[in-house]
């Protein structure tokens, strides 16, 4: 009877860490959700399904949608992994929001400051000019050669 | 009320407490979901390490698509997307040796992390290949950038013809490669010290360290990997694909 006392806690049931897969494989007194295998193969194959929709997608153009598109599918990709492969879905819900937090900082911080220098964006154009530098013109991938300018 | 004897007897009559557990706290479940909390803190704060380098992207990449646009020819998505395979395939193999180490699953879980380690190698190789050719034919961070036009990408060649290397240099393509090197860099340097983990995770596996209700390390390591590997997920679409 040497582990009793430092067992018992396993048997509650902590609120947010319940398992929802509806059934639990694993051995008894085991800490944390056990993935079975399949659950793993299929989120493996969805990635990698994903990745050649990426791909795929990226050979057509879609204008500014491509961007919105490519970022699209990553998110739904890294939701994908967070989810299952980081047992975010069975994992207690403080850990989920610890992420989501952070991904709110995130967005904020990479907002502002787009937000900030597309004020200033002109100045450089009209120092480019008046300096008589290469300003590129904004390419069509699509048609190949120089696009039109901007 | 118990008498101090009696309280000092209770204590004597108390199990030997599990060699795994910390003498900070009080059970092995504690334990785990505590360093687990850890864990996750500093992967909310990974995220935003990263997110410096992002924003760089995000405002370079708004303001000056054109440098993106000829610059990424630079980049072979046929390399990114192997990674992005190799890389998903380790986030498997990672997330399958939590599963081992919980069913206390020793081979499999030597084997999973044998292959997760083996998957970083190959990513670090094929990255290596992309870094050489790019330092070598002169793709390089800043003002350091100048490729002969006889080194472009054949891909590049073909669609643009008249683009010549000083044109390039113009429109600050070294500005692109600063960006690429570091966000690839930094996440490069990620991988290699995931790799210094699983290492750790293999000898201690090879020992028989885990358990049923000690495997956090794993488990903390491989969420640190997937971290990795969502970066990843990021970074190949937006350096490769979308010019």
């Amino acid at each position: 009877m040497t582990e009793v006392a430092y067992e018992t806690e396993h048997d509650i049931v902590v609120p947010g860490h319940e398992d929802h897969s509806g059934h639990h494989e694993g051995l008894p007194g085991t800490i944390g959700h056990v993935s079975p295998v399949k659950s793993l193969v299929v989120v493996l194959l969805c990635l990698l399904t994903l990745t050649v929709i990426t791909v795929a997608v990226a050979q057509v153009n879609l204008g500014r949608m491509n961007v919105v598109v490519a970022i699209g599918i990553a998110c739904v990709k890294a939701s994908i992994v967070a989810m299952w492969f980081m047992h975010l879905r069975y994992d207690k819900r403080f850990n989920f929001w610890i992420l989501i937090g952070s991904l709110a900082f995130v967005a904020w911080m990479v907002g502002y400051i787009l937000f900030d220098s597309s004020m200033y964006q002109h100045n450089i154009r009209d120092y480019r000019e008046t300096h008589n530098i290469y300003n590129a013109p904004i390419p069509d991938p699509h048609e190949g050669g120089e696009g039109h300018e901007e | 009320m118990s008498t101090v004897a009696e309280a000092d007897s209770k204590q004597e009559a108390l199990p030997e407490r599990p060699k795994e557990l910390a003498m900070h706290f009080d059970t092995l479940h504690q334990q785990f979901t505590t360093t687990k909390l850890g864990m996750w803190l500093f992967l909310g704060q990974e995220l935003l390490f990263f997110c410096g380098l992002f924003t760089a992207y995000s405002v370079y990449r708004a303001n000056h698509q054109e440098m993106f646009h000829y610059a990424h020819y630079f980049l072979d998505w046929k390399l990114g997307g192997a990674n992005t395979v190799v890389l998903l395939c380790s986030s498997l193999t990672a997330a399958w040796s939590v599963r081992c180490a919980q069913l206390e699953q020793r081979k499999g879980l030597i084997v999973t992390l044998i292959l997760t380690f083996l998957c970083a190698c190959a990513f670090m190789t094929i990255k290596y290949i992309e870094y050489s050719h790019k330092i070598h034919i002169g793709a390089v961070w800043g003002s350091h950038f100048g490729v002969n036009q006889a080194d472009f990408p054949e891909h590049l060649k073909e669609t643009y013809p008249d683009l010549t290397s000083e044109q390039l240099q113009q429109m600050n393509a070294g500005s692109f490669f600063a960006i690429y090197f570091c966000m690839i860099g930094l996440h490069g340097i990620h991988v290699l010290v995931g790799m210094g983990l699983y290492i750790w995770l293999l000898i201690r596996a090879i020992r028989g360290d885990f358990n049923r209700k000690y495997y956090g390390a794993v488990d903390n390591v491989a969420l640190y990997w997937h971290i990795v590997d969502i970066i990843w997920i990021f970074l190949f679409p937006l350096l490769y694909l979308i010019g």
